[in-house]
């Protein structure tokens, strides 16, 4: 990826935050993110499928990349349009290669508790990109698209 | 998220109405893990009000899957809305969990 959020911080829309490394911390941001979807008359199902790729791209930030170290902290920047809503998670820890995760939806892998977060970000954002080193993420969904499985369904979140 | 337990007969019916998020998992395991704890190995698990699975508590699903399997019993799932249904056939865990379109067709041959 060759911007991160700071890079983008001054273009019109962008949200940054830094969130400590503290699973409830989520809720927040998340509610934040979910009313501007709202306010913006995106449906259920994109709404869904946002609050899951996000919630998803931030557990692994905390859990997997910061490894719940209170000492480390993840950066999040969203711009959320009519168009398009695209989201930066950046975590400090010490990276990881999205390809070598297991692919949870094999037999083998379906009595795994974990692991599915990567998965299901892909499946339900149009773009999902790691830096080369896999500690950021960026994610989009446009709204043009449908979310995959259901057709959009109209009704607002 | 607000979960209920309940008994009817021999299975243990946990319903969950609202959003199983990141902020609930942790509510949602203490009362899979009670359950189990207690000696429930034939769950019921009524989705009918849920709108919003995270991947840490499809993770408290399966796990209460597996400890309910390892003692012959069993996790089934019920009336997960149209979201949900994806969410399931998306990850594939609807070949891992049956699901059933409501409560009283999981109960029968429990």
């Amino acid at each position: 990826m060759d911007q991160s959020p700071a890079d983008t911080r001054d273009s019109a829309g962008w949200t940054e935050e830094v969130l400590p490394t503290r699973l409830t911390a989520i809720r927040e941001s998340e509610r934040k993110v979910l009313a501007c979807l709202a306010a913006l008359g995106y449906g259920e199902d994109h709404c869904f499928a946002v609050r899951l790729a996000f919630e998803e791209a931030l557990i692994n930030a905390m859990k997997h990349g910061n490894r719940m170290d209170p000492s480390r902290q993840v950066r999040l920047a969203y711009r959320i349009s009519p168009e398009r809503v695209e989201i930066y998670v950046a975590d400090e820890g010490a990276g990881f290669r999205p390809d070598c995760v297991p692919d949870p939806t094999v037999d083998e892998n379906l009595q795994r508790p974990c692991g599915r977060g990567v998965m299901l970000m892909r499946s339900y954002m149009d773009e999902v990109n790691y830096s080369a080193n896999g500690t950021e993420v960026r994610m989009v969904k446009y709204r043009a698209n449908p979310v995959r499985g259901f057709p959009e369904s109209g009704r607002r979140c | 998220m607000k979960v209920q337990v309940r008994q009817e007969g021999s299975c243990t019916i946990v319903s969950i109405q609202g959003s199983a998020d990141v902020g609930a998992s942790a509510a949602l395991r203490d009362a899979f893990l009670r359950a189990v704890d207690v000696g429930a190995t034939r769950i019921v698990c009524d989705l009918s009000k849920t709108d919003f699975i995270c991947s840490d508590a499809l993770g408290v699903l399966i796990t209460a899957y597996l400890k309910a399997h390892g003692r012959g019993g069993f996790v089934r799932l019920a009336n997960p809305q149209k979201r949900l249904r994806e969410l399931l056939a998306t990850t594939r865990l609807d070949h891992l969990f049956d699901v059933f379109p409501d409560v009283a067709c999981a109960l029968k041959d429990a």
